[in-house]
């Protein structure tokens, strides 16, 4: 099967390794590395640049940075996935219910889902998260119903407009009824808006915890990932900036790929390149 | 001075390609004719033949697009001489467009920019070109829109392009482009998103201003029936390269290569059904004869009665979004399909013949009247026994890309009324869907395929076997064969045409192309602002309208024969008037006069007169 | 007219229903106030107490409508961190905040629209590609790290602006300046990446249009093309799209006042959720929601002038 010509240029390619490398990561690093290499303690050699012995350098507690990042990343990618895992649970069904019924049932989810998009979703996962008292679980909690307006939103449009296609008309009069209509026909033709847009939030989602983290709420010590990394350098900056720059690191490759892996993915399955002969 | 002699673009080897996934594609190649000075030139191909690459080329504008001329020479006369238009610098280029060389699309309902007024878009052509101050273009502006004969200049020239119609606005891309006194204007299928009325007053428009400044003009069309209207000479093109060209009389009468002819066989032409006493299907080149035509029954027996059935739309605005007005989309139409016949409803844009068929098999539901397929009615039906209802009907639509699910296979959207409607399953059902494709001649290869694998007219004839899986007792084909190219069409319809004698099926023929509905239909039926003001057999509607807006909808068509011009000076149509009523408004029944029997004419006065 | 009456009357329930999801999301998710406010170890008897003098054990619909009659009448409540009645602390935080929101879009967009354009004009060539690749790596990077990065740079290592800190511009408007330039740009930066990909996207659907090559067959220069036809149908679409990125600011400017220790409304909401003052919360929450959708509807209004189509319709 050729690779659809999104992926065959550099940035879907560079886009594409980039995230399974990061996936690699979260899934093999916590099997093959220890927790203790991660969490040992070495004062005389804490706030050291990058060595041999520590080759990303070490943090205030003389942890290794590198070890730190890559468990950091199965936190960070686990607490994303599951939020916009969340938020899909939710949105979808929402969404689609809200664009294939239409009318009053729309109007009204559609009015509580513009009310949830006036609160900045920071703002909202970090209300949320306060609320309920900052933990891992409540992370994942926030950032995912603070994500699931912007889901929401955007399956509702695309259900509308599969809904007025003739396709669904004809599929109508060949006897269908509306659950095998919105099983076999909608749905399938929603699913490549969800995907691309599921990529975009996953990116949202890893910068969502890193900020909720850097503010103290979200994860907290001991569990690591890369937010509270960054915010736990916040006073060392002046002597020991790659204690800043390692994780900030670390989330930029995890973002971008997402991002030019979601454009590349956005160009793939564009409708319009279906149907053109 | 032009020489009269000399040609005005002279198009020699002409080769243009455009980057594709794996290399370059040749959009273009070979082709070479002459434009005389003052001479129309149609250039004539389906979709793909690379005729509107051509025209673009001609302006250079084809680089924008991301295409490349790559071979050849266009050479164009000017005042200092002949300029190879292919080769020249972007700064004479730019000189040369809006000025010599002035050029016309196909949407005008995009041709405008929509943030700015006519004036601005008007002037700043002229300024460029002529130097002319803001007051001085603005009076030319004036000029020109009066020129194209549009009503109320002075006003149209403060509006907007969203504030007139597809038909002015074409008139004022027509002003534009003729700003400058071009000596060639180029046509790039001007009149094909227009309604035939409109398309009648466009053509005259362009044949009188040609007659009157001496310009040139490059018409690209896929319409026969226009070509044999306008053109001094024609260029049949195919798949990029150049098939014929001559003096249109004869290519019309003695075409010499094997694809003109076939593209002159597939052509509905308009008074070719005189005295046939039911549908025949086309004579075709290169593709198998017709197995069978349908025959009118010796009883006729009703299959389908529509009485009174009103459609309204309701139009939502001001405070709080509440219905203010209606759209009456049908009002008060009955009719009836005998089985085993083909019923047609044409009509322009608006006029409600869409509305009519849906509200037939309630995808939009009807205000009020009554349907009956077989006796029983459906209009009372509720969503359980409608559904089992479309047993017997079904819809083939106008959109051949949009009317399959992307994400299926065509078998299984081909099995799906079996299964829905438990009429097969297992091995019985995989021999009813290959019997099915086997009937609308496609290769059984086909049904694992999915939907973009296939052309338009393919894709078509996998709506029809969708559409005959049930074996329905009427299908209503809303547009079916408007989305398709000639040669395409003709196979379709002869298909249905076979199908109909073999099978017995009614057709509801809803189109705007009078030509094809000659052709395929037992009756016919013309709508007007949602009512039905004509309806009789074909040969009594076609041979003997007798209502104004039939009448002037027959004069507006143009017909196949160069030998038939029919372009008269100046036409205006009045235009369509908005079916838009306030709540509450009431409009009067329909009421007919019967002419001779089974003819019936709509009495209330409505319609379009020539002015 | 209608249609501003409409959007008008529409704002008016969505603004009910911002006040009603804050009161919800503070009041029915878990947590007990007094605790917060007392502590944990509290006397159970002096916790009864406080919550009776609080009103926490009357129906919640009794606290909402105590809450919103108070918003009505002035009264903003108190906050619990601070000691002090909220609403002139939300006004001055406000203003402190708009600053900072008014510069960074201010700048993202000056800088912005040129680039897009650009790289809209030169589809896939270097131009295309450097915007691109800038603007990718711009949105793709936290708003905190830009501004570490700012810190890191212009206040550690060159010196030229103060990393921290607030200065009301009606004392000193210089000063303040100088305080907002450093957070507006750590914003900016991000916004930027952002609108630039928006607007490139925008031009480059407007370039596909019909009318822009019947205004090249007309003999039109490409500058006036570009500039003068596609970019006018241009702002409306971006204009949106900074509006709605509006509300996007106000949630990143608790992150990057609190990094800059800027104490506008972003340092503020963070003060409140940090030490669970439930009153600041409401009140700045609520505040933050109404003044993200007023943007909304601006931009919906500015709409009219912008295209003619919904001017005359």
């Amino acid at each position: 099967m050729k690779l659809p010509a999104a992926f065959r240029n550099s940035k879907g390619m560079i886009g594409a390794v980039l995230v399974l490398a990061i996936l690699l990561v979260a899934v093999i690093a916590p099997m093959l590395i220890p927790d203790d290499w991660a969490t040992r303690m070495d004062m005389r050699a804490r706030l050291s640049p990058p060595t041999w012995a520590h080759p990303l350098g070490t943090d205030q507690l003389g942890r290794d940075l590198m070890y730190r990042v890559l468990l950091g990343a199965h936190t960070s990618v686990f607490i994303a996935s599951s939020a916009v895992l969340m938020s899909i649970v939710i949105g979808l069904p929402l969404g689609l219910i809200s664009g294939y019924v239409g009318r009053m049932t729309d109007n009204v989810l559609m009015r509580l889902v513009d009310t949830l998009l006036s609160f900045p979703a920071l703002l909202l996962a970090l209300t949320i998260s306060a609320v309920l008292g900052p933990n891992l679980q409540n992370t994942i909690i926030a950032i995912g119903i603070a994500f699931t307006p912007y889901l929401a939103r955007i399956i509702r449009g695309e259900a509308l407009r599969v809904s007025h296609m003739p396709y669904v008309e004809a599929a109508r009069t060949a006897g269908n009824s509306d659950r095998r209509l919105i099983v076999r026909h909608i749905l399938p033709n929603i699913m490549p808006a969800v995907i691309v847009q599921s990529t975009i939030s996953l990116a949202f989602a890893i910068l969502a915890e890193a900020g909720l983290s850097f503010l103290g709420l979200g994860t907290q010590p001991p569990d690591a990932s890369w937010g509270l990394m960054i915010q736990a350098s916040r006073d060392y900056l002046d002597r020991a900036p790659w204690t800043a720059l390692v994780p900030g690191a670390a989330v930029a490759l995890t973002v971008l790929g997402l991002n030019m892996f979601g454009d590349a993915l956005r160009d793939a399955l564009d409708p319009r390149s279906k149907g053109a002969s | 001075m032009l020489d009269s002699d000399r040609p005005l673009v002279s198009i020699d080897n002409l080769r243009v390609e455009f980057k594709g996934e794996d290399g370059p594609i040749v959009a273009v190649e070979n082709v070479s004719f002459t434009i005389a000075p003052g001479e129309t030139v149609c250039v004539v191909g389906e979709s793909g033949s690379g005729k509107s690459v051509t025209s673009l080329s001609l302006m250079r504008l084809v680089e924008f697009g991301g295409g490349e001329i790559t071979g050849g020479r266009l050479e164009f006369a000017r005042d200092s001489g002949t300029t190879d238009l292919a080769h020249a610098d972007p700064d004479t280029m730019r000189s040369i467009r809006g000025d010599e060389i002035g050029m016309i699309f196909q949407e005008p309902m995009t041709s405008l920019n929509p943030v700015f007024t006519i004036e601005r878009q008007m002037t700043d052509g002229l300024r460029v070109h002529r130097g002319l101050s803001a007051g001085k273009a603005r009076a030319r502006a004036l000029e020109l829109l009066q020129q194209v004969r549009i009503p109320e200049p002075e006003r149209r020239l403060k509006q907007y392009p969203h504030e007139l119609s597809g038909g002015m606005r074409q008139r004022v891309v027509i002003a534009m482009a003729m700003a400058c006194e071009p000596r060639l204007l180029i046509a790039d299928e001007p009149t094909t998103a227009l309604d035939v009325t409109i398309q009648a007053e466009i053509l005259s428009l362009i044949d009188r201003l040609k007659r009157e400044t001496g310009m040139a003009v490059l018409f690209i069309t896929h319409d026969m029936a226009v070509v044999a209207q306008m053109a001094d000479r024609v260029v049949v093109m195919f798949r990029g390269n150049l098939v014929e060209e001559g003096p249109v009389e004869e290519i019309f009468t003695n075409p010499k290569q094997d694809y003109t002819r076939a593209l002159l066989a597939a052509v509905p032409r308009l008074g070719e059904m005189r005295g046939k006493p039911a549908p025949e299907p086309m004579r075709l080149i290169g593709a198998e004869p017709a197995r069978s035509a349908p025959v009118p029954a010796a009883k006729p027996k009703p299959l389908l009665e529509v009485s009174n059935l009103t459609t309204r739309y309701p139009v939502k605005g001001g405070l709080f979004r509440r219905t203010i007005a209606n759209v009456h989309a049908v009002e008060d139409v009955s009719f009836t399909i005998n089985k085993g016949e083909t019923l047609a409803l044409v009509g322009e844009s608006g006029c409600g013949k869409s509305s009519c068929g849906r509200s037939i098999l309630r995808l939009t539901e009807p205000s009020s009247g009554q349907v009956l397929l077989d006796r029983s009615d459906i209009t009372s039906l509720n969503d359980r026994d409608l559904r089992r209802a479309w047993r017997d009907m079904q819809m083939v639509f106008q959109d051949p890309f949009a009317s399959l699910n992307p994400y299926m296979r065509l078998s299984e959207q081909v099995a799906e009324p079996l299964i829905n409607f438990q009429l097969a399953a297992g091995s019985e059902l995989k021999d009813r869907i290959a019997t099915l494709f086997d009937r609308v001649e496609l290769p059984r290869s086909f049904m694992t395929r999915f939907p973009h694998e296939l052309s338009g007219g393919q894709r078509q004839r996998v709506a029809i076997a969708r559409a005959l899986a049930v074996n329905p007792k009427l299908i209503i084909a809303d547009e079916a064969v408007s989305a398709l190219d000639v040669s395409v069409q003709a196979q379709v319809l002869n298909l249905m045409m076979e199908l109909q004698a073999e099978l017995g099926v009614s057709f509801l023929f809803i189109s705007h192309d009078m030509a094809v509905v000659e052709r395929v239909s037992h009756r016919v039926g013309v709508m007007y602002l949602g009512r039905l003001v004509e309806i009789g057999s074909r040969a009594q509607v076609f041979e003997n309208p007798q209502h104004p807006y039939t009448r002037s909808l027959m004069s507006a068509v143009p017909i196949a024969d160069p030998t038939r011009r029919s372009i008269r000076e100046d036409v205006q149509f009045r235009p369509i008037p908005s079916p838009v009523f306030p709540l509450g408004h009431e409009p009067g029944a329909s009421e007919y006069d019967e002419v001779s029997p089974g003819h019936l004419v709509l009495k209330n006065g409505l319609g379009a007169s020539v002015q | 007219m209608s249609y501003i009456l409409n959007r008008i009357l529409s704002m008016l329930l969505t603004l009910f229903l911002i006040s009603a999801v804050t009161f919800a999301v503070t009041n029915i998710l878990p947590g007990d106030v007094a605790m917060i406010i007392m502590g944990t170890q509290s006397n159970p008897e002096a916790l009864a107490g406080l919550r009776e003098s609080l009103g926490l054990n009357d129906p919640l619909l009794a606290q909402y409508g105590r809450w919103i009659g108070g918003m009505l009448s002035g009264d903003w409540g108190t906050s619990l961190v601070f000691k002090e009645p909220i609403a002139p602390l939300l006004l001055q935080k406000m203003t402190a905040s708009a600053l900072i929101v008014l510069l960074s879009m201010t700048i993202a967009l000056v800088c912005a629209v040129p680039l897009g354009v650009w790289a809209a004009v030169y589809p896939n060539r270097w131009q295309d590609t450097a915007s691109s690749s800038a603007s990718l790596l711009g949105v793709s990077l936290p708003d905190f790290f830009w501004g570490i990065m700012m810190i890191l740079l212009f206040a550690r290592g060159l010196g030229w602006l103060p990393s921290s800190g607030f200065v009301d511009p009606g004392e000193d408007v210089l000063g303040a300046f100088r305080h907002a330039l450093l957070p507006s740009l750590a914003l900016g930066l991000g916004l930027m990446a952002h609108l630039t990909r928006m607007t490139r996207a925008t031009m480059t659907g407007i370039l596909n249009q019909e009318f822009i090559r019947v205004a090249r067959a007309k003999g039109l220069g490409e500058r006036t093309v570009i500039w003068r036809y596609a970019l006018a149908n241009a702002v409306g679409p971006v204009m949106t799209v900074a509006g709605l990125q509006v509300g996007y600011l106000f949630g990143s400017i608790i992150v990057v006042e609190s990094l800059f220790n800027y104490t506008g409304m972003g340092w503020l909401t963070y003060q409140g959720l940090l030490n669970r003052d439930i009153p600041l919360i409401q009140a700045t929450v609520f505040v933050v929601a109404a003044v993200v959708m007023l943007a909304n509807l601006l931009v919906d209004l500015l709409y009219v002038v912008v295209d003619p189509r919904i001017r005359l319709s």
